[in-house]
C-alpha cells in the first residue's frame, strides 16, 4: 500500500510535490550561478540585462586565480597518489593480516573522517607552526592526506574483501612471485576500488576549505582559499564564473564515475 | 627443490616471505601518518587548554561560566537541531518517493541530489549568499508579487544559516533514508492494508517504526556534522548567532588564545564523540533487534 506508487492515492501527489520542490531547491541555485556567470550585471541582477563572457576573461586574466587553481590541482594530485598508495598497502594489511587489534586499527584510521575538521585544522596549524611546515606545500599535502586517507582505505578494504584470494594463490602456484601475483592479478581485479579511492581522495583535497584556510599563506593558496578570501570582500560575478567551472568539473567526474559503473555491470 | 613441494606448502612459504608479522607492517605507513599528524597534534592542542596560560582549569571556568560563550553553545545546538528537523521533514518524503518511484524519475532525482552534494561547498554557499541578499532574486520576486514592501533580511542571520546548512545536509539524510526504506518489504504494508489499516495507521504503526533506525542514524549524523560546521555559518550567519566552530577559529586566528581554543575544541570533540557512540549503540541495537 504505502510502498507501492500506484496504490498510494492522494499521498502520491504529496510525495511527488515534495520531491519536485526539493529537487528544484537543490538544483536551482546551481543553475542560477551558472546563468549569472554569463550575466553582464556587476550586482548580479537576475535575469541578467545582457549576456557576456567578461567574468571568465577576468578570471583567466588574473594570474592569482590561475595560480591558486594550479596549486589546488598540484596538491590534490600528490594527495591522490599518496592516499591510494598508503591506503592500498594498509588495506592489504587490514584485510589479509591476522594480527591482533585490526578492528581497532581500522576504527583509528576512520576517525579523521568523523572528527570536526575545524579541530584538526587548528591542531595541525599549531603543530605546523612549531615544526616549520605552516604555509608550505608539504603542510598542505599532509593535512589533506589525513582527511583523504579514510576514504581511500574505506574503498580499498571494501574492494579487497570482495576479491577472492584463491585467484591470487592460483597465480602463485603457477609460479608467479607473490608481488607479481598481486600487481598482475589482484590490482586489475580491484581497479574499481582503486578508481573510487583516487576520485574521492582527489575531490576531498580539491574541494577542501577549512584545513586549507589554516594551511594557506599569502603566497600559497588553493582555489577554495582564493574563493573564500574573495567572498569575504564582495560577491563579484568572477566567483560565479569560477564556481561554474568547478561545477563543470564535478559534473564531468560524476558522468565518468557513472560510465565506469555501467561498464563494470556490463 | 621448490617444485616438489606440496601446493599448500608453497603458498605457506610465499606467505612467510611477506614483510612483517601477518600484514602488520603494511599498515605502518598509514599508522605513522595518523599518529604523527592526527593524534599527536589533536592531543597537543587539547593539552594546551589545561596548561595555557597557567596549569589549571581556568579556561574551562571561563568558557562555561560566561554568558557570551554559553549563548554560542546554545546557538550551535539550536541551529543544528533546527537544520536536522527541517532536513528530516523534507528528506523523509523525498527518500520515500525515491524508493518507490518509477526508475527513470528516480534516476533524475538521484542525479540532482548527487550533483548538489558533490558541488563545491563554497560555490553552493556563494549561490545562497547571492540569492538571499537584499537585492537578490528572492526579495525581488516577493516584492514584485506584492507579498512584502521592504526587502527581508535573510543573510547574516538565522534564516541564512538555516537555509544554507539545510541545503548542504539534505543529501546526507535522503541517501541513508532511501536505503532503509528500500529494504522494507512492501508485503508488510500490504498485510497492514489487508488487516484493515488506513493509510495513516499503516504509516504510523508500520512504515515509520520500520524506518526508525534510518531516521535516527541519519538525523544524528546530520546533527553531529552541523555542530562542527564552519564555512556556511561563517559566511551566511551573523555575529549574533555565531557557532562553536567559528569560535574555535576565532580564538586561534584573531585572539591567538590557544588555551581557550583548545578548551572549546575539547567541548566540541566530547559532544561529537559521545553522539557518535550513541549512534553506534543505536545502530547495533537496531541490528540485533532485526536478527
Amino acid at each position: 500500500m504505502l510502498l507501492n506508487f500506484n496504490t498510494l492515492g492522494s499521498w502520491k501527489w504529496f510525495l511527488i510535490a515534495v520531491t519536485t520542490l526539493t529537487s528544484a531547491f537543490l538544483l536551482l541555485p546551481i543553475l542560477f550561478i551558472a546563468a549569472l556567470s554569463f550575466g553582464s550585471s556587476q550586482w548580479l541582477i537576475f535575469p541578467p540585462p545582457s549576456w557576456t563572457l567578461k567574468w571568465y576573461e577576468a578570471l583567466f586574466a588574473d594570474p592569482r586565480w590561475l595560480e591558486s587553481a594550479w596549486t589546488s590541482f598540484r596538491i590534490a594530485l600528490i594527495v591522490t597518489v599518496l592516499s591510494v598508495l598508503i591506503g592500498l598497502v594498509a588495506s592489504f594489511g587490514l584485510v589479509r593480516g591476522t594480527f591482533m587489534g585490526r578492528g581497532a586499527l581500522r576504527a583509528l584510521f576512520m576517525t579523521p573522517m568523523i572528527l570536526p575538521v575545524v579541530v584538526l585544522a587548528v591542531a595541525l596549524y599549531a603543530f605546523f607552526l612549531k615544526v616549520g611546515l605552516a604555509g608550505t606545500t608539504t603542510g598542505f599535502v599532509i593535512a589533506h592526506l589525513v582527511v583523504a586517507l579514510p576514504f581511500s582505505i574505506l574503498a580499498l578494504t571494501g574492494a579487497l574483501e570482495g576479491f577472492d584470494k584463491s585467484i591470487e594463490d592460483a597465480a602463485v602456484l603457477c609460479g608467479a612471485s607473490p608481488l607479481k601475483a598481486r600487481v598482475l592479478i589482484t590490482l586489475p581485479c580491484i581497479s574499481h576500488g582503486l578508481f573510487s579511492a583516487a576520485i574521492f581522495s582527489f575531490l576531498t583535497s580539491w574541494d577542501e576549505v577549512v584545513l586549507a584556510i589554516f594551511m594557506a599563506s599569502p603566497t600559497l593558496q588553493t582555489l577554495p582559499v582564493k574563493i573564500w578570501a574573495t567572498l569575504r570582500q564582495d560577491l563579484t560575478p568572477v566567483i560565479a564564473a569560477a564556481s561554474t567551472l568547478l561545477i563543470l568539473i564535478t559534473l564531468i567526474l560524476m558522468l565518468l564515475a557513472a560510465a565506469l559503473k555501467k561498464g563494470l555491470k556490463a | 627443490m621448490v617444485s616438489t613441494l606440496e601446493p599448500q606448502a608453497k603458498i605457506e612459504m610465499a606467505r612467510k616471505r611477506r614483510l612483517l608479522p601477518q600484514g602488520m607492517g603494511a599498515t605502518l605507513p598509514a599508522l605513522i601518518l595518523v599518529l604523527v599528524f592526527f593524534v599527536l597534534p589533536v592531543v597537543a592542542l587539547l593539552t594546551r587548554s589545561f596548561t595555557e596560560p597557567v596549569t589549571g582549569l581556568q579556561n574551562y571556568v571561563e568558557l562555561l561560566g560566561s554568558s557570551t560563550y554559553l549563548k554560542i553553545f546554545f546557538n550551535t545546538f539550536f541551529v543544528s537541531a533546527l537544520v536536522t528537523v527541517i532536513s528530516l521533514l523534507v528528506g523523509f518524503p523525498v527518500a520515500w518517493a525515491l524508493a518507490i518511484m518509477p526508475q527513470r524519475g528516480a534516476n533524475i532525482v538521484f542525479g540532482i541530489v548527487l550533483l548538489s552534494m558533490w558541488t563545491n561547498l563554497l560555490a553552493r554557499t556563494y549561490a545562497w549568499m547571492v540569492l538571499l541578499q537584499r537585492t537578490g532574486v528572492i526579495n525581488k520576486t516577493l516584492m514584485s508579487l506584492g507579498i512584502i514592501d521592504t526587502p527581508l533580511v535573510m543573510v547574516n542571520n538565522l534564516v541564512g544559516v538555516t537555509v544554507g546548512m539545510t541545503y548542504i545536509m539534505l543529501p546526507f539524510i535522503i541517501i541513508p533514508l532511501y536505503g532503509v526504506i528500500r529494504k522494507i518489504d512492501p508485503m508488510i504494508l500490504q498485510a497492514a492494508a489487508l488487516c484493515g489499516a488506513t493509510r495513516w495507521q499503516a504509516f504510523r504503526a508500520v512504515l515509520l517504526p520500520l524506518a526508525m533506525p534510518g531516521i535516527a542514524s541519519g538525523a544524528l549524523m546530520v546533527f553531529v556534522m552541523s555542530l562542527g560546521y564552519f564555512v556556511t555559518p561563517a559566511l551566511l550567519g551573523g555575529t549574533a548567532n555565531m557557532m562553536l566552530a567559528e569560535l574555535i577559529a576565532q580564538f586561534v586566528q584573531s585572539l591567538v588564545n590557544w588555551g581557550m581554543g583548545g578548551a572549546a575544541a575539547l567541548v566540541l570533540l566530547i559532544v561529537t564523540l559521545s553522539l557518535y557512540a550513541l549512534q553506534l549503540r543505536l545502530f547495533n541495537a537496531a541490528g540485533q533487534g532485526r536478527a
